[in-house]
């Protein structure tokens, strides 16, 4: 009696409802419905499919089908941020690059004199004391006094020590008196655990100025690294100290650094080149800088048609201890580049002829999501220093500088200033070469960050330099070449030139090829749909109709049929409770409703199979069949295959 | 009468067709069809239909874009790049070797010997311009034929507007009125040397060539005189005053196998004159190396005879030498490299390779046949390259211009060198063409570049050769090798050591290959049609041939209609007449719904009720009349 209600409103629902519309009576009705009449393939199996196993077979068939297109989908949609690379070379007109050329001095040494002539006695006494170097005995004694009399500024602001053993004692190297060394020790030289125990090691010591007591000894296995860098510190803070209208009148002129200028075989002359301030190479020359407003090309390759110069490298006028080597330092690069000449910069020799033949690549990366990389700069939290297009030396270097501006005060010197800043030198922060070391050190062992923020660029030009040297002047041309050169010169210069003081530079294009190297995305969207609909037709035979499908019945359908059971047994319920228990109104009353119910008439109408069901009104008023007008309907059945099927399930 | 009962025939075949009215048909279609989304139409119900209609037009629309898309990318021919990097036994490349100065200086002394005298007195002039000291010194008189031709001289530009020539042996200041300098302003308040080239010896028409050194305008001076005096030898002795292979190359060794002079090949080159080239694969089969390592490559050691080099033709000493493909001619100027005198220079090389796909995919040549430009390097044998095409522009330019071709460039046939004596204008021209843009421009875009692109990357090191220690015993054995002599002949300023080798990673291939193929173009195009609407080929078919089935239905309504307009006609003319037996099939063969339709539906308002029919819901039912009709009609 308890299933009795139920068992009827299900008849009735199917009654009222079509059955082979979606809004099937019961949950496995709707999923019959579906997988009759769903577009993939599969699904239809298992409802047709007769036996047990084959009906498993085909599930887990159809299973596996769904599991693999979700995961050739989720691979799809993992490598769609791929890129492919593509190359293309054109042959065509090229801009020459600029060429930055310095002379690896910085400053004439004689023009110098005045503001290094403490430090370099400083410094030849030192080496006097401890390696009994001695240039003229006679000079050095008489520095020594001069020395002695006057004080050490320099020993006293940083004291070269000798540091003997691992005793952790020092020998000042000026006063002689060992100290106990406190705080850390630094090698520059890692190879110093093994081979310093015996030897004596040389470095200096930085302290904080403001507490006394933390001090940092920085050795080096060699001498040579201890002098120079301990005279480089020295240096730095002097000319910190010197506006920079002084030090480019110290530095090379053009006419100084130019003998003779050849481009694309036309002459060339001062005009051609910009100068530029280096702070570690002085006056830079850069030819082509673009600053004219116009950018020079070449429309042919070969060494005629490049840049040819013959640079005077005035060897004697160098500083003994800043530079060690003698010649050119020059570069190729972008217009909008900085060069950064200190840390690509090609050297060039003296008494000889430098051929560079340029071959140009251009490159470009796709930016995020492809790779991490960026176009402009804009979006790196560094303030570009340089007045220069984002480079990542460039955003390395101007990091630093922050830091260095935020942590010791002052800017290095190296590197161009921040707003508000200024260069860091002893009278004003006592404590700078400590605060530097401590903070390069940290940067080189990238814990403050630099490293982490700064993104390479996305698109570069590389000039890819091939360099030969070749022997200049020959043997039987140095004498006339060397008088016609001096007699380029000028008055200015009294001496003959000598072959070393002379460098001859070509940059050529070896060929005017120009290769592109360029990302390109691999996959679009209308790719990627397309391997979708790929995967999905193979699988399944199935496309974003059967998701919808997907989604309408297993969501909507399926949800509205529990509402609607929900509600309909509330309803009953509720009436339950209003009759007392009554039974349910007779069948025949429901029959006939079901018959002149609406729904017959609406387009859902009653299949062969629901009309089979249905019980003949014997008693209605008017047993006649309604007007035949269903023709479409009737033709559409006529053709449709699956009728049978249905039919037969339906009568099963 | 065939015609006409194939054509009848044809109607009733189509009247048995699937549909009888546009909406049947179209029922019909979107019933069956295989594409998706049409089903859900008609199965739906009337809000759902809707949704489903607009659902399908979307699709289709989708589906219809998206496919230009694919096929614009496929007309684009883009091509992706494969990169492959390492070590297999390859071709070792050609290896050209010459001497930075053209010809011995011994050799060619006897006929340079005017030029160099003159060229010393100007040098004298410009160094000492005090005209009192060195007169004296010139004890021949000079050859001033060559000086008139091209003279060196001065310009005062104190004066900008007014600038003052002054010729180097003439004490005679001109005036320069109608100068047409090149580079016309020199703010350097000194003589600038400068070389002038007149269209017409003595004639007015002058262009200056400024310089602001006096060492470049003497070499360049030097190099225009010695071309023209030299371009009159026959080749065969400009041959015989160059290097000679056996005085040029004194060892070789090439992996353990001994080599010698006689594997080179001499080729003349009109910068550098005798040029050889090792393994250049003209005669004999390009040799492999199967080995990286200096142990399995090329090693040379050369004397240059630095001694014996021209003063004034070329200041730097050393060896040019260049890696190039076999069969390909070598521009030294662009590509080669110097190795210096006195060191020992190892280049380990690396096969930078670029193969490219051409028409329609780049615009590149795979053999310079489709370049209209005639080749003239193709006299040696070589291949094409953009160089030897850019070089055959110019000198062909310059043939139709000029009317002789230049010294450093091959001749094209029937054309001779450009001398002074027989072309007295020549350097003008040469220098106004050379220094013409739209000449530079002609030719780049005439020529194209090759579709393989090969270049060797030097990695290049130097150490000095040989050592102090060893020297000794090298040079005695070398000079003894050389010279059957026990006398040293050879010192460090003339010998030079070469090793050229292949790297670990010899080879780094970028290939290119079509990234949109037909089958990735229909691959993509089935994946968006299966995509969005689960359709394929077939189902175009099926649409086609709804297509064509409506247009039948089409024809036969106007078929019909025109029928019914001659009928209403006749019926006008006798409004009782009976119908024609032709009529009478027609209705009868003819079922047609609109028929049905307009006359069923008001025939049924206007019949009485009829008792007790079964109800006709039987699809079957339906389907039998059609059948059972079939071969009636076909019988008629």
């Amino acid at each position: 009696a308890a299933t009795a209600p139920g068992k009827k409103i299900t008849a009735r629902l199917k009654r009222t409802l079509p059955v082979r519309g979606p809004q099937a009576p019961t949950l496995s009705e709707l999923m019959r419905w579906y997988c009759l009449n769903t577009n993939t393939h599969g699904c239809r199996r298992i409802v047709v499919s007769r036996g047990r196993l084959r009906r498993l077979l085909w599930i887990v068939l159809t299973l596996s089908a769904v599991g693999l297109i979700l995961w050739q989908c989720a691979e799809l949609l993992m490598n769609y941020y791929s890129a492919s690379v593509s190359v293309t070379v054109q042959f065509q007109k090229l801009p020459f690059p600029a060429v930055t050329i310095c002379n690896i001095n910085p400053y004439k040494y004689s023009a110098m004199k005045e503001y290094l002539s403490e430090l370099d006695k400083e410094t030849k006494k030192a080496l006097e004391t401890f390696y009994g170097f001695s240039e003229g005995k006679s000079k050095v004694r008489r520095s020594v006094d001069d020395w002695n009399s006057t004080g050490s500024d320099f020993f006293e602001q940083i004291p070269l020590l000798k540091v003997e053993d691992f005793s952790r004692t020092a020998t000042d190297l000026h006063s002689g008196q060992k100290r106990k060394i406190e705080g850390s020790v630094f090698h520059k030289d890692s190879s110093i655990v093994n081979s310093g125990d015996s030897n004596d090691i040389i470095g200096f010591q930085l302290c904080d100025a403001n507490n006394s007591s933390e001090c940092a000894l920085y050795t080096f296995s060699s001498g040579v690294n201890a002098i120079q860098e301990w005279y480089k510190l020295h240096y730095m803070n002097i000319m910190a100290q010197i506006p920079l209208e002084t030090k480019e009148k110290f530095s090379y002129s053009v006419e100084d650094l130019l003998l003779t200028c050849f481009f694309d075989g036309l002459s060339c002359d001062k005009r051609h080149f910009t100068r530029f301030h280096h702070p570690l190479h002085g006056n830079c020359y850069t030819f082509n800088s673009g600053e004219s407003g116009t950018i020079l090309s070449t429309s042919t390759g070969g060494s005629e048609y490049g840049l040819q110069v013959v640079l005077y490298i005035d060897e004697a006028d160098y500083n003994p201890f800043l530079v060690t080597s003698t010649g050119a330092k020059i570069m190729v690069h972008d217009q909008n580049e900085y060069p950064f000449i200190e840390d690509i910069g090609t050297e060039i020799e003296t008494a000889a002829a430098t051929s560079i033949g340029m071959h140009f690549t251009q490159s470009r990366k796709l930016s995020k999501p492809y790779s991490d990389c960026t176009e402009t700069g804009a979006d790196i939290p560094v303030e570009n220093l340089y007045n220069k297009s984002y480079s990542l030396q460039i955003c390395l270097h101007s990091c630093f500088q922050k830091a260095m501006v935020e942590s010791c005060g002052c800017a290095q010197y190296a590197q161009p200033l921040p707003a508000g800043a200024e260069y860091c030198n002893y009278k004003k922060n006592p404590n700078w070469m400590y605060c530097y070391y401590r903070l390069h050190e940290k940067f080189v062992k990238e814990q403050l960050g630099c490293q982490q923020i700064c993104k390479d660029a996305c698109s570069f030009k590389e000039w890819a330099l091939t360099t030969s040297i070749a022997q200049w002047p020959s043997i039987v041309s140095e004498d006339w070449m060397l008088r016609v050169l001096s007699w380029d010169k000028g008055q200015k210069l009294n001496k003959k030139l000598n072959k070393t003081d002379l460098a001859n530079l070509m940059v050529f294009y070896k060929d005017l090829n120009e290769r592109f190297i360029s990302e390109n995305p691999a996959n679009t969207l209308v790719i990627l749909l397309s391997n979708f609909g790929g995967q999905l037709g193979l699988w399944m035979s199935c496309s974003v109709v059967c998701v919808i499908e997907i989604v309408e019945v297993f969501f909507i359908d399926s949800l509205s049929i529990v509402m609607r059971r929900q509600w309909q047994r509330a309803k009953k319920w509720w009436h339950g409770r209003q009759q007392g228990g009554a039974g349910a109104a007779p069948g025949g009353d429901v029959e006939r409703q079901g018959h002149e119910n609406p729904a017959c008439m609406d387009e859902d109408l009653p299949t062969f199979t629901t009309a089979l069901r249905l019980p003949l009104p014997q008693d209605s008023p008017l047993p006649r069949t309604p007007p035949p007008n269903y023709s479409t309907l009737r033709l559409e059945t006529a053709f449709t295959e699956q009728l049978p099927d249905t039919l037969e399930l339906g009568q099963r | 009468m065939n015609l006409k009962k194939y054509l009848v025939r044809a109607l009733h075949r189509l009247q048995k067709g699937p549909g009888y009215t546009y909406k049947e048909l179209l029922v019909w279609y979107c019933d069956n069809t295989n594409t998706h989304g049409p089903k859900r139409i008609i199965k739906e119900g009337p809000k759902k239909k809707l949704i489903w209609f607009f659902l399908t037009l979307l699709f289709a629309s989708l589906v219809f874009w998206q496919w230009g898309i694919l096929i614009n990318t496929y007309l684009s021919y883009n091509v992706t790049s494969s990169l492959s990097i390492g070590f297999k036994t390859m071709k070792f490349p050609a290896v050209t070797i010459c001497n930075a100065n053209p010809f011995k200086y011994s050799e060619v002394k006897p006929l340079l010997k005017e030029l160099d005298r003159l060229i010393e007195a100007a040098l004298e002039r410009i160094l000492q311009p005090t005209p009192g000291n060195s007169s004296e010194n010139m004890s021949l008189p000079l050859d001033m034929e060559l000086w008139n031709q091209i003279p060196l001289v001065l310009i005062d530009e104190q004066d900008k507007d007014n600038p003052i020539i002054l010729d180097i042996f003439e004490t005679n200041q001109t005036l320069a009125g109608n100068e047409t300098a090149m580079d016309n302003e020199t703010s350097v308040s000194r003589l600038p040397a400068v070389c002038p080239q007149c269209s017409h010896p003595g004639s007015d028409n002058c262009t200056y060539r400024n310089f602001s050194s006096a060492a470049q305008a003497v070499t360049e001076w030097y190099i225009l005189q010695s071309t023209s005096i030299l371009s009159k030898v026959p080749l065969h002795d400009r041959i015989n005053m160059g290097y000679q292979a056996e005085d040029m190359i004194l060892a070789c060794l090439y992996g353990a196998e001994p080599c010698n002079y006689k594997n080179f090949t001499q080729i003349y080159h009109p910068d550098h004159g005798n040029c050889y080239i090792f393994n250049w694969g003209m005669d004999e089969e390009a040799l492999n190396s199967s080995n990286p390592g200096a142990e399995f490559g090329l090693k040379l050691i050369l004397d240059i005879s630095q001694q014996d080099y021209i003063p004034y033709l070329s200041s730097a000493a050393g060896a040019r030498l260049m890696l190039h493909q076999q069969k390909s001619f070598p521009f030294l100027k662009d590509q080669g490299i110097y190795a210096m005198a006195g060191t020992e220079t190892s280049i380990g090389v690396l096969v930078d390779e670029l193969e490219r796909m051409g028409y329609p995919y780049s615009d590149c040549t795979l053999n310079g046949s489709d370049v209209p430009v005639k080749n003239l390097y193709s006299q040696y044998n070589t291949s094409y390259s953009i160089q030897a095409c850019l070089r055959s522009c110019f000198q062909n330019h310059m043939v139709e211009i000029c009317g002789c071709g230049h010294y450093m460039f091959p001749l094209p046939e029937g054309v001779n060198y450009c001398n002074n004596e027989d072309n007295p204008g020549w350097a003008y021209c040469y220098s106004s063409l050379r220094s013409s843009i739209k000449q530079r421009q002609i030719c780049i875009d005439s020529c194209k570049e090759t579709c393989n692109d090969t270049q060797y990357k030097m990695t290049i090191s130097m150490a000095d050769w040989p050592s102090e220690a060893s020297e000794d015993w090298i040079f005695h054995i070398l000079s003894y090798e050389r010279d059957m002599s026990t006398n040293v002949t050879l010192d460090r300023n003339g010998i030079i050591k070469l090793n050229i080798y292949f790297q670990e990673y010899n080879y780094r291939t970028i290939s290119e290959s079509a990234a949109t193929t037909i089958v990735w173009l229909l691959s993509s195009l089935g994946g968006q049609f299966g995509f969005w609407m689960g359709g394929s080929v077939l189902c175009l078919i099926e649409f086609g041939e709804i297509i064509i089935d409506s247009l039948w239905i089409t024809i036969i309504n106007v078929i019909s209609w025109c029928k019914g307009l001659k009928q209403r006609r006749a019926r006008a003319r006798y409004p009782d007449a009976p119908p024609t037996v032709s009529e009478l099939v027609e209705a009868h063969t003819n079922l047609g719904f609109q028929h049905e339709a307009v006359g069923a539906v008001p025939g049924a308002e206007a019949l009485p009720p009829e008792p007790g029919t079964p109800p006709p819901n039987y699809d079957s039912l339906r389907v039998q009349p059609l059948d059972t009709l079939g071969p009636d009609s076909d019988a008629d």
